[in-house]
């Protein structure tokens, strides 16, 4: 097999939808086998773009290649992907094997072949038992799986997921999660999923790529989106930051009467500065560690707050030179500190877990 | 692939038909196209007949032949143009009416909490089981010359006939008309709105003229746009009781069939749909806005009404019933009498049927309504869904085609295919596929927008998970979209087969010496002097159209849907 060439191509693709411009000279290579996810708010382009690649929308301009292929004026039948959509759409008035054989019939293959390939995909989603029921005698999660096996029942060339767990109870998208991601695994399917919830994407993707106002604003492995997010609507969007605005002041950014070291200033040049840090990232003052380990300038001494008590980590809210600001400690060292509401305790931004942005985008609220 | 399963293998060498994809992207203009051609055929070009028939001399089609001189002679003949005036007031005072009245009881079925609402619902929509014309048969049974009220036991010598016997009896008719559009309009405002003016300190009073009205307004407007529409579209009423007072509806089947001017009877088809259209079209306009402002989403409780509330709600709806059911019960005991009213012994000699028609006419108009049905159900599906489908193909036009036969007067579509079609080569002229082909148009538009909104019900992602899967127009359609719209299309059928048994207007001028429908030889029969068998004849229909919708709701029971929320729909 010529693996190699199946790619999927997205070239300097937009769609305009009157003076509305739902997606923006879109660049992407998809290898074959990878699971990518388009990560972004609603509204961002994500869902438009993957209805482009399956054909459903034209795109006002730009190519989808597949496999050296210009996709542009294929129709969705003859481009061979499969489709999971988020409100299931199986057919009501088919059962579960009939669900999944559509796809195979509409390919005229004889009944025998089917009836192997469908008993084939129950297993692979693990609802052999529930072939001749109907979709409204599944539960949602179920639903989902009857449509996952009813997509890749026919081999797909790339299989689209749009949204596929958000109409899912919290615990049954986690396990669900796990199925999806697994399948791709076992069988290798080049995966498109489209989702508003980073920890989803983080989750699954090989690569993320996140999307805002119809543009790709970052393409990385969710390790480098989470540990390196390009700007502050990143920051902020997977998963919390904290946001200092600043002045750049003597090689330090100064913020109110705070001076702070921050180790990479000179990644920005402009003269304010804003610095995001994550809630993890800041630390608590361990006064048993020996003096020299914190640098002064970086030292705080605040309130707490609000007290949120969420499992492994407790997420403290305190008010530092008038912005709201959250810190995690680990359930460890919140047991240690017995830490209180209005208690005051001591706080350390280490310098290099800052990440420095020109601007600031405006937050919607 | 690394994990190439034996059968996964063999997958791949069964792929999408190229053929039938080839094929596929005709498929939707083609349809598109043939109902396209459907409608010009059968509904503009008969229009066009009328008017080449009423603007030009002898109907000649040429810039010579131009003339005024029809409408110079109906404008000047007194007698002719009261019919314009008639038309105009028994419709006005009719609407105001049917308005009123309807509101309240629309009302009382949405914002109080009086007993029986099923049995109030279910018996204002009795009057769509039946010619519009049973209402002028009752009324005349019970006030007319020899009428049983009247003549019997006020003994006085007024009579019915004429403009009041017109607008009591138009009233009757039109009441399930507006019905459903201020119900549904009432059930979709939000009730909050009221309860939240009340514990702001607001007199209900206040509540009724600042809140509530307003906020119906819409469905007030359309409700009264319709029932215009219909009065002055009507035939059956009219031509019963109406007596001397002519109306154009009236005068229209006067001209052409009594004195075979059909130059004047489509002069005054042309002066008929000019205030339908209007009416038609405000009621379109308005509808637009209404259903906009429908969200599914508030049905509170109504919080439970004070006692004189519901008392003089309850005695007011009893009292509309009544009404109803008196038309009904007169219409139908009338048949079975010797003689109304002298001697009210049993008997079942008025169903021996002395006209040509009889019995065979029941029987055609059932086959024909069935065929009617099918036919009817079936091109308003494939119509919607070549509308709503995502490769549909000038949608727009095909949607002005479709709703337009809803502002053309049945009566003066019947002209126009007789100007039309009267042709040696036209066929099915003369036979009973005419009648088949122009009730399926003139009830177009209510069978494809209860289609659309059906269709609209479906998931979209559903048509495109089955195309997604290589699904072509034709299987998606046949295998999917079909099987999901079975009570839908069966509500449409009932709607067709209730409409071809019932109509009179559409049908009165293309039935023959040979084809006889059960709707018209009730007014034959009446004309003769049989009124009791007038009165059978319509008994028959009623009984009919009964029984098709108790099927209709064995089906819906069966299905799961609330057999009330499919009578409403119709």
């Amino acid at each position: 097999m010529e693996t190699a060439s199946k790619k999927l191509v997205l070239e300097n693709i937009s769609k305009h939808f009157g003076s509305l411009v739902a997606v923006q000279s879109v660049d992407l290579v998809i290898e074959p086998g990878e699971f990518v996810c388009f990560l972004g708010p609603s509204g961002c382009g994500k869902t438009t773009l993957l209805r482009i690649i399956t054909g459903f929308e034209q795109q006002t301009t730009g190519d989808v290649i597949y496999a050296g292929k210009i996709l542009n004026d294929v129709i969705p039948q003859k481009r061979n992907f499969g489709i999971v959509f988020q409100s299931y759409a199986l057919f009501p008035n088919m059962s579960v094997h009939q669900n999944i054989a559509f796809g195979l019939k509409m390919r005229n293959m004889p009944q025998k072949l089917i009836d192997e390939r469908v008993a084939e995909i129950l297993q692979l989603v693990g609802l052999t038992e529930w072939e001749g029921h109907y979709p409204s005698q599944l539960s949602g999660g179920q639903q989902q799986r009857v449509a996952l096996g009813r997509a890749i029942a026919i081999k797909p060339n790339v299989l689209l997921l749009d949204e596929p767990l958000s109409a899912l109870d919290a615990k049954i998208r986690v396990r669900l999660r796990t199925v999806i991601k697994k399948l791709q695994e076992e069988l290798g399917i080049t995966m498109i999923y489209v989702t508003h919830d980073q920890e989803e994407a983080l989750a699954l993707a090989d690569r993320v790529v996140i999307m805002r106002n119809g543009e790709i604003r970052q393409i990385g492995s969710p390790w480098q989106i989470y540990k390196e997010p390009k700007t502050s609507f990143i920051a902020e969007f997977v998963g919390t930051s904290n946001f200092i605005p600043g002045k750049k002041k003597n090689g330090n950014v100064q913020f109110g009467r705070l001076e702070l070291a921050v180790s990479n200033i000179d990644d920005i040049d402009s003269e304010t500065v804003y610095l995001a840090i994550r809630p993890e990232n800041i630390e608590l003052i361990d006064e048993t560690r020996p003096t020299g380990t914190y640098l002064p300038s970086n030292i705080v001494e605040v309130e707490a707050e609000v007290i949120n008590f969420l499992g492994a980590v407790v997420r403290v809210s305190f008010t530092l030179e008038g912005e709201e600001m959250l810190v995690d400690i680990s359930e460890k060292e919140f047991e240690r500190t017995q830490l209180k509401r209005k208690d005051k305790f001591k706080i350390y931004f280490p310098p290099d877990e800052f990440h420095l942005y020109s601007e600031l985008f405006k937050k919607l609220i | 692939m690394n994990t190439s399963k034996p059968a996964a293998a063999i997958a791949n060498s069964y792929t999408i038909s190229a053929t039938r994809m080839e094929i596929d992207r005709f498929i939707v203009p083609t349809v598109t196209i043939f109902i396209g051609l459907i409608l010009c055929f059968f509904m503009l070009f008969p229009l066009s007949a009328i008017l080449k028939m009423s603007f030009f001399k002898g109907g000649e089609f040429a810039l010579a032949n131009f003339t005024l001189a029809n409408f110079q002679k109906y404008f000047t003949t007194a007698y002719t143009l009261n019919a314009l005036w008639h038309s105009l007031y028994v419709s006005i005072v009719t609407t105001i009416i049917v308005t009123v009245i309807v509101f309240f009881y629309a009302y009382a079925m949405t914002r109080t909490t009086i007993a029986g609402k099923t049995f109030f619902r279910n018996v204002i929509m009795m009057p769509l089981v039946a010619p519009s014309i049973v209402q002028a048969l009752a009324l005349i049974y019970l006030f007319g010359r020899n009428g049983l009220i009247t003549a019997h036991l006020l003994k006085i010598n007024w009579n019915i006939y004429g403009a009041t016997g017109i607008i009591v009896s138009e009233v009757l008719y039109c009441l399930p008309h507006a019905f459903v559009i201020l119900f549904t309009t009432l059930s979709a405002v939000d009730i909050r709105l009221d309860e939240a003016a009340e514990s702001l300190g607001a007199t209900p009073f206040k509540v009724f003229t600042r809140i509530t009205i307003p906020s119906a307004k819409y469905g007030i407007f359309s409700a009264a746009a319709l029932t215009f529409n219909l009065t002055i579209t009507d035939f059956g009423n009219p031509v019963v009781i109406g007596a001397d007072y002519n109306v154009l509806a009236t005068e229209i089947y006067a001209q052409v069939t009594n004195l075979y001017r059909f130059d004047l009877g489509a002069t005054i088809s042309i002066i008929l749909l000019v205030p339908s259209m209007l009416a038609f079209m405000l009621n379109y306009y308005i509808s637009r806005k209404t259903f906009s402002m429908i969200s599914g989403a508030a049905r509170p409780i109504i919080p439970p009404s004070r006692p004189l509330k519901k008392f003089s709600y309850t005695t007011y709806c009893g009292l509309v019933t009544f009404a109803i059911m008196l038309v009904f019960a007169t219409v139908i005991i009338g048949s079975f009498v010797k003689i109304w009213p002298y001697d009210w012994s049993l008997t079942f000699r008025h169903y021996n049927f002395p006209s040509i028609g009889g019995y065979s006419a029941i029987w055609t108009s059932v086959w024909v309504s069935l065929i009617v049905g099918i036919a009817g159900a079936f091109i308003t599906l494939v119509a919607g869904y070549v509308m709503e489908t995502r490769r549909h193909f000038f949608k727009r036009t095909i949607y002005l085609l479709s709703v337009m036969p809803a502002a053309i007067p049945g009566l003066v579509m019947g002209l126009g295919y007789i100007l039309a079609f009267n042709k040696p080569y036209y066929l099915f002229y003369g036979t009973p596929w005419i009648i088949v082909i122009n009730i399926v148009i003139c009830n177009f538009t209510l069978g494809i927008l209860s289609s659309i909104s059906n269709l609209r019900n479906i998931d979209p992602s559903i048509e495109e998970a089955s195309i997604s899967l290589g699904g072509d127009t034709f299987r998606t359609f046949f295998r999917i979209i079909f099987p999901l719209s079975r009570v839908a299309f069966f509500q449409n059928f009932v709607y067709f087969f209730m409409r071809s048994m019932t109509t009179i207007s559409a049908v009165i001028f293309l039935v023959s010496a040979t084809v006889h429908l059960a709707a018209i030889e009730i007014i034959m029969l009446d004309n003769d002097g049989w009124t009791a068998s007038a009165n059978a004849m319509c008994t028959c229909i009623i009984v009919i159209v009964l029984f098709m919708l108790g099927i209709l709701q064995i089906v819906a029971k069966k299905t799961g849907r609330r057999p009330d929320e499919i009578v409403s729909q119709i």
